[in-house]
């Protein structure tokens, strides 16, 4: 069996005196879809970022393709290199992601810093423009995009460099139902190349589009595990971890009932139901 | 910049093209570069890789804070620079870069602040302000509990002493010009006013509204953060880590700073008469412009020799020997040396107090 | 009075303080905005190399300050008129953004000096007998011919010059990388801070019934500065995190490709002549 992209092996993280992870164990597979599923806290936007190498276990031990992931491992030029250029992180807040004044410098950032030669960053970058359709802004300031053209420059400046393991975190936040379904079918695509892929959302909509396999997170530990289906049906593990609510709301034929949901999420009471609630005036 | 209702009184000090001669702008950035690179020595030691986004961000902030339109008690309201929170937040060598490249971005892209006289603006602002707020703060809050009153107070007081001898030192810049730079007929060529002007008309607007400006933005935010992130407060404690090392900087500035007083004055005799705006003859001599004077028969005209600043030109240049060059008697090098040299005394000694103070109080 | 600045001639909200702010803040961006559509038409300027505009105004500023002659001052504001008009920034803009402002703002500074440098008597004012002077009536012309001479050459290399492209000029031309990287970033996040503050003083405009008292107004911009610090240091480390995982080790590179023509090598041989002629003439 081929080594797993990532180890992580009774992982706990804190922050100053408050924990984040609580002693999470498991595997990611090569060439795997999976989805972390948590509300906001739960510790998913962490684990994406011991999984990329910003932050390290305080205790228990991640490996990345075999090697133990740390802060002097990375402190090697070679192995900083190596590992920057196999594993990619897109950052849920645009202003954090976009930190070039020019989306043409969002987009050569990554390549520059890997020493590639100039000749091939500029082709990248050409390949990279028109494969995420932005060429015709790539002289703009990230504060004179939308909120799906930042979307597509950030998923773009990551993916110019061809990681094998791609981590989002929240990539449909914040976005119109037109650029979300924009970054769902971009991932599927992706997901033909071999590429490992790593999302952490709280959105249920999409993760059976996104994800082969769900690993649900709820103050730090992992709770849950499994097939999209499995957990998707789960609606008492869903409620548990805040990832469903329940309020009360009324339907065509005027019965006001409550129970479970997300909003936006579809479900039928008949059509009609479906069809208020995705207008958003099922409150 | 954001001006409504109230009127505004507490303007700030970005000096723009025009009023500071080539030899002066020449000058200022000369002194302004080693504080650049010792900043950035300093910074790059403490933030590694941190240096480039914590740098960018805080000029940011720094850029949008000087935007704020502060109003002020009495009716009027001012701007704030923000010298003395970025110092007490980030320490003074990175505040020094933070609020020059904030400086910079105003001067290109917002025409706020000259071209010609960044380096002026930058020495006046980021540096001299930084040090003096970091200085001032670090001594009078040294010992204080993170959340006392004391240092909300400090942050004021530290806020308001930056932002005047940052005023100070533009109104002496200048108060300079017309005596160094005039045309034959004695016509100012760069700011008219002579010290005994440009000082007052400067310090009265900074002591008051500015300043206050300053000192109330310091010290709400300090109050702010001592509330909302207390940790922030203990960074500028974080940062003198490695004590000895820094102290080895002070020292190292303090010999920098000690030969560029001593060359500046030359330097700017120099820059002066090679741009041959140097009319060696009329300036040293101001019984030429008392001919004038008389022979238009004029009693009433503003004294533009002040007589106290004329006797301690007096004064500086008494001990020198009577073989040594011309110049070095004339009452304007008398003025440059000793406002040069009085800036860096000030500048001295609250950086030796703040020495003091750091080793008596912080726990560190 | 009010400060000098490309932006001090626009006109003037009244309100509350947090409406005021909203507008000030918005000036600022459609500030720049404006720019970035003036850059983008054909104009003289807009075609020349960045770099070589940039050691144009350099050499323009030098020779602004090097004049000791008003009809010299003159024919450098009858050339930036001339520049303007070839470059498609219209009288009314160069008047609104940068005549007004220096006129109201250096003007009013250089007045008195009419009365207080001392000189040849032309003229006593009755009653008051002051007397205003030739040197002094010189002496408020330079200050205010070479404010004004310098502004419009600034605004007009900010209108007609993308921001990046200053900033790559000035990398080309010598400035470190270290430096220009800076000035990216910073420009980039002025536009994040200015929209975060922008957006809280929104928040509290409509909460505002009764225009706030001084120390209520106070509170308002202290705690919105507060906040922003917060925001301010939250940003500089996830932005640090970003560069990290995508290569970055403390070093900056940049791309930049800017082609030089027989034009630009005229302007710059003309820019580079105005003030060693003005020296000439005046050794």
């Amino acid at each position: 069996m081929s080594t797993p992209v990532f180890a992580l092996d009774g992982v706990s993280y804190h922050y100053q005196q408050h924990a984040a992870l609580h002693a999470v164990s498991l595997e990611i597979a090569a060439g795997s879809r999976v989805a972390l599923l948590g509300a906001n806290g739960s510790g998913k936007s962490t684990l994406l970022r011991l999984l990329d190498g910003l932050y390290f276990a305080t205790a228990g031990e991640v490996r990345a393709f075999g090697t133990v992931l740390s802060e002097a491992a990375l402190a090697d030029e070679a192995c900083h290199y190596a590992f920057r250029r196999r594993v990619g992180l897109v950052f849920q807040n645009p202003d954090v992601q976009l930190f070039n004044p020019t989306v043409f410098d969002e987009l050569a950032f990554g390549p520059l810093q890997l020493g590639w030669p100039e000749a091939q960053i500029r082709s990248a970058i050409d390949a990279s423009l028109q494969q995420f359709g932005i060429s015709h802004l790539q002289q703009r300031a990230p504060h004179r995009l939308s909120g799906g053209e930042r979307k597509r420059v950030a998923l773009a400046s990551v993916l110019i460099m061809q990681p094998e393991v791609l981590l989002l975190d929240e990539p449909t936040a914040a976005l119109d139902p037109a650029s979300q379904s924009e970054v769902i079918r971009f991932l599927q695509e992706s997901q033909g190349q071999g590429r490992t892929i790593i999302t952490a959302t709280h959105d249920l909509d999409s993760v059976a589009d996104i994800a082969d396999r769900v690993i649900v997170l709820a103050d730090g530990h992992v709770v849950a595990q499994g097939s999209p289906a499995d957990i998707l049906s789960d609606h008492a593990l869903l409620a548990r971890t805040h990832l469903l609510h329940a309020h009360p709301h009324r339907h065509a034929d005027g019965q006001v009932h409550s129970h479970p949901h997300q909003h936006g999420h579809r479900h039928a009471h008949g059509s009609s139901a479906a069809r208020y609630r995705r207008f958003g005036m099922g409150r | 910049m954001l001006s409504g209702d109230r009127p505004e009184k507490g303007k700030r000090m970005h000096i723009p093209d025009g009023y500071l001669s080539p030899s002066t702008c020449a000058l200022t950035l000369a002194i302004a570069l080693p504080f650049w690179w010792l900043a950035y020595q300093r910074a790059k030691r403490l933030l590694h890789t941190r240096l480039v986004p914590l740098f960018a961000v805080f000029s940011a902030f720094s850029f949008v804070i000087m935007m704020f339109n502060l109003p002020l008690p009495g009716g009027t309201s001012g701007h704030a620079v923000g010298m003395g929170i970025v110092s007490i937040v980030l320490g003074p060598w990175a505040s020094i870069i933070a609020i020059s490249l904030a400086l910079l971005i105003q001067a290109l892209f917002f025409g706020d602040g000259g071209i010609s006289s960044f380096g002026a603006n930058s020495l006046n602002m980021a540096i001299v302000g930084s040090l003096v707020a970091w200085a001032s703060y670090r001594l009078l809050s040294a010992g204080a509990p993170l959340a006392s009153r004391r240092r909300v107070i400090a942050a004021g007081v530290a806020g308001y002493l930056a932002i005047n001898a940052s005023a100070l030192l533009a109104a002496i810049e200048f108060g300079v010009q017309p005596m160094l730079f005039h045309d034959a007929s004695g016509t100012p060529l760069y700011a008219p006013y002579p010290l005994s002007v440009a000082i007052p008309a400067m310090m009265i607007g900074h002591l008051s509204f500015a300043g206050l400006a300053e000192m109330l933005l310091s010290a709400g935010l300090v109050a702010y953060l001592q509330r909302a992130h207390p940790a922030l407060l203990a960074g500028t404690a974080g940062i003198r880590a490695n004590n000895s090392q820094q102290n080895g900087s002070v020292r190292q500035l303090w010999y920098g700073l000690a030969g560029l007083m001593i060359l500046s004055p030359l330097g700017l005799l120099a820059a002066g008469t090679a741009w041959g705006e140097w009319g060696a003859e009329d300036f040293a001599n101001p019984a030429a412009r008392q001919e004038i004077i008389q022979a238009s028969g004029l009693h009433a005209l503003p004294d533009s020799a002040p007589e106290g600043l004329a006797r301690l030109a007096g004064l500086w240049s008494a001990p020198f020997p009577d073989y040594a060059p011309a110049f070095i008697h004339s009452p304007a090098f008398g003025y440059v040396l000793s406002a040069v040299f009085g800036a860096g005394l000030i500048l001295l000694s609250l950086l030796l107090l703040a020495r003091l103070g750091g080793k008596r109080g912080l726990p560190q | 009075m009010s400060e000098q600045s490309f932006l001090a001639g626009k006109h003037r909200h009244h309100g509350n303080i947090a409406e005021r702010m909203v507008h000030g803040l918005q000036q600022v961006m459609e500030h720049a905005l404006d720019a970035e559509a003036i850059s983008a038409t054909p104009g003289l300027l807009q075609q020349l190399d960045p770099r070589i505009k940039l050691l144009s105004l350099l050499a323009v500023l030098v020779a602004t300050l090097l004049a000791s002659q008003l009809t010299t001052l003159l024919l450098l504001f009858v050339l930036a008129v001339v520049l303007a008009l070839a470059s498609q920034v219209s009288i009314s803009r160069l008047y609104r953004q940068a005549w007004l402002s220096v006129l109201l703002f250096s003007g009013m500074l250089a007045l008195p000096a009419i009365f207080m440098v001392p000189g040849e008597p032309l003229f006593t004012l009755p009653l008051l007998h002051w007397h205003i002077t030739r040197q002094g009536l010189s002496s408020a012309a330079f200050l205010l011919g070479r404010a004004e001479v310098s502004a419009s050459f600034a605004l007009l290399l900010m209108l007609s010059t993308p921001w990046m492209h200053v900033l790559k000029a000035m990398r080309s031309l010598g400035v470190p990388v270290l430096v220009v990287a800076l000035l990216g970033m910073t420009h980039r996040y002025v536009f994040v801070l200015l929209q975060t503050a922008s957006q809280m003083f929104e928040a509290r405009r409509s909460r505002l019934l009764a225009p706030p008292s001084g120390r209520m107004a106070r509170q308002l911009v202290a705690s919105t500065s507060g906040v922003l610090l917060g925001k301010a240091l939250q940003l500089s480390s996830d932005v640090h995190m970003a560069m990290v995982s995508r290569g970055y080790r403390g070093e900056v590179y940049l791309l930049h490709n800017f082609h030089t023509r027989k034009r630009d090598w005229c302007a710059l041989l003309l820019a580079v002549a105005l003030p060693l002629v003005i020296v000439w003439n005046h050794a």
